[in-house]
């Protein structure tokens, strides 16, 4: 039995070349320090794989009308008890993929590792990051409850505040004046097709670029391995170093050109990642059974009682409309746009070799500043909306 | 290597003119239609219906009052959703406002107790007159156009002025 088992997969792999691709796949050299922050990207993959799964199953059951969101999500709700739950993961899910993606790339800033050869690396996981917002957005319209309305009109009237052309970029994401049938059918072809198909090929891309350059670790842990008794940074010795692809394979004097030991991927990474990643869907598997999905109220654009409490990741944002004076509403829209474009050319401003974040204060205390600066936002916000 | 006329085409040349000319046949006579979809809501004119909203003889003079309203969503939607409609009288003046906010379009209220119209998500103030007055929105409340007969109100789903 198992000979033919064995049989099977020869003649399996003499047509596919299966045995050698797993082999690439698995086998891949990794870093052998700095392996548990590696795991916020792995985590960050599973996470969106889980959103893709249940998102899936959800439109076996969500119908995106307006007359039929709200029923068909209240129906879930009350007749579904497993379908809730997937409703559940699918948002808590969602909810610590923002967060687990922000500490992705705080890491990676903070290591410099977006550094030449990984430039493209860390440009397309800014894209990456804006398309996950853009799937958060989009996402919250689509239950058509109060908040999903009041969401849906706000968020698609910013851009109203463009110079000259906003009210039509407005009416081109409503597909309409007001917010309406036509805006629920948008918001949820942009969230099931038209995001993924651009989002999924970039992960690939991303992925690509990481085993072209390989991962490497941040300054924190390398610190000892590179400093000499003097204090001075210090490579070691070329010779010393057990060199595989992806790295250079020719000895490097440069000090980031590999890292100092290297360990397969399979199983030592992935028993990390695994460990992580299954950690984090437990985390949400508890809160989709505990918590759930909300459903509020449906929409009613006639409400005087009802108060519009903006998705946590909005109140930045939303703190940003309270505070700005109304000559000044543009700028809104300018400082996100600005700090997505700043986030983008990042690797091309900070062009230098020093990956040691305390010897770049040209980078840090800026981004240390845009950090706290929405952390700030966010703290007057909740503490507007919830009397904290 | 017999001598070619460079003036013309190499077979190469021609394969490569080709490829580029097919490629782009295809993104035009797909692209026309896919931009003409997307963007055709910017042509298109929403349906403006004229509504009675009943008689506005009992409303207080200086005292904002609420009517709701029901009017057709936009497209081929059948249903119908209720719109606020705040009729405010003072003195031989009426007005009647909508409740949405110039500033991000969000539902104010009438406070009695502030004597002013609220909004409950950026905090924006307008006077019983709707001007605004406080917080950030840039424009007085939106005021429905309509018609009075006798005492009865009609509403279109429609302002004076665009927001």
């Amino acid at each position: 039995m198992i000979r033919r088992l064995g049989a099977a997969y020869d003649w399996f792999d003499e047509r596919t070349a299966i045995r050698s691709l797993l082999r690439k796949g698995l086998y891949e050299a990794v870093p052998v320090r700095g392996a548990w922050f590696y795991t916020l990207g792995s985590a960050t993959l599973v996470l969106i794989l889980l959103q893709l799964i249940t998102g899936i199953f959800l439109t076996l059951l969500y119908v995106p009308s307006v007359t039929e969101a709200w029923s068909s999500l209240n129906y879930l709700k009350e007749h579904d008890a497993f379908g809730s739950i997937v409703r559940g993961i699918h948002l808590w899910s969602a909810y610590i993929l923002l967060f687990v993606i922000g500490l992705h790339m705080i890491r990676t800033f903070f290591s410099g590792s977006y550094k030449r050869p990984r430039e493209l690396n860390w440009v397309t996981g800014v894209g990456l990051f804006v398309l996950v917002l853009a799937m958060a957005i989009t996402g919250a319209f689509l239950p058509w409850d109060q908040a999903a309305y009041w969401t849906a009109v706000v968020v698609t009237n910013v851009p109203a505040y463009t110079p000259f052309i906003g009210s039509f970029i407005r009416a081109l994401w409503r597909g309409a004046d007001t917010v309406g049938p036509i805006t629920l059918s948008r918001s949820f072809g942009i969230h099931v097709w038209l995001i993924p198909a651009i989002l999924f090929p970039l992960i690939g891309a991303h992925l690509a670029l990481l085993r072209k350059h390989g991962e490497f670790g941040s300054y924190i842990n390398y610190r000892g391995a590179y400093r000499s008794r003097e204090g001075v940074d210090v490579p070691p010795a070329p010779a010393q170093r057990p060199i595989e692809p992806p790295y250079p394979a020719a000895p490097s004097d440069e000090l980031w050109a590999a890292p100092l030991q290297t360990e397969d991927f399979y199983p030592h990474q992935t028993f990390k990642d695994g460990i992580i990643s299954a950690a984090l869907v437990v985390v949400v598997f508890s809160l989709a059974v505990t918590i759930g999905a909300p459903l509020e109220a449906i929409a009613d654009p006639a409400t005087t009682s009802y108060t519009p409490v903006p998705e946590w990741f909005f109140l930045p944002l939303d703190e940003l409309l309270v505070l700005v004076p109304q000559q000044l509403i543009p700028l809104v829209l300018v400082l996100p746009t600005g700090g997505v474009l700043l986030l983008l050319a990042l690797p091309f401003i900070d062009r230098g070799p020093e990956r040691n974040p305390f010897e770049r204060p040209a980078v840090m205390v800026p981004g240390a500043f845009a950090v706290l600066f929405v952390v700030i936002l966010t703290l007057l916000g909740s503490g507007r909306l919830f009397n904290l | 290597m017999a001598h070619r006329d460079p003036r013309r085409l190499s077979r190469r040349q021609f394969a490569v003119l080709g490829t580029q000319v097919s490629g782009a046949v295809v993104a035009v006579l797909l692209g026309i239609p896919i931009v003409g979809f997307l963007i055709s809501p910017l042509f298109r004119q929403q349906q403006v219906v004229w509504r009675k909203v009943g008689d506005i003889a009992g409303v207080p003079d200086g005292e904002p009052t609420k009517f709701d309203v029901a009017f057709p969503l936009d497209a081929w939607t059948t249903a119908e959703a209720n719109l606020a409609v705040y009729v405010v009288k003072s003195g031989d003046n009426t007005r009647i406002f909508s409740n949405v906010c110039t500033h991000m379009q969000c539902p104010v209220r009438w406070d009695s107790a502030l004597h002013q119209f609220l909004c409950p998500c950026h905090g924006g103030l307008y006077d019983i007159n709707g001007t605004n007055v406080g917080g950030p929105p840039p424009k007085p409340l939106p005021q429905y156009v309509h018609r009075i007969d006798g005492t009865t109100l009609f509403v279109q789903n429609r302002f004076t002025e665009e927001l």
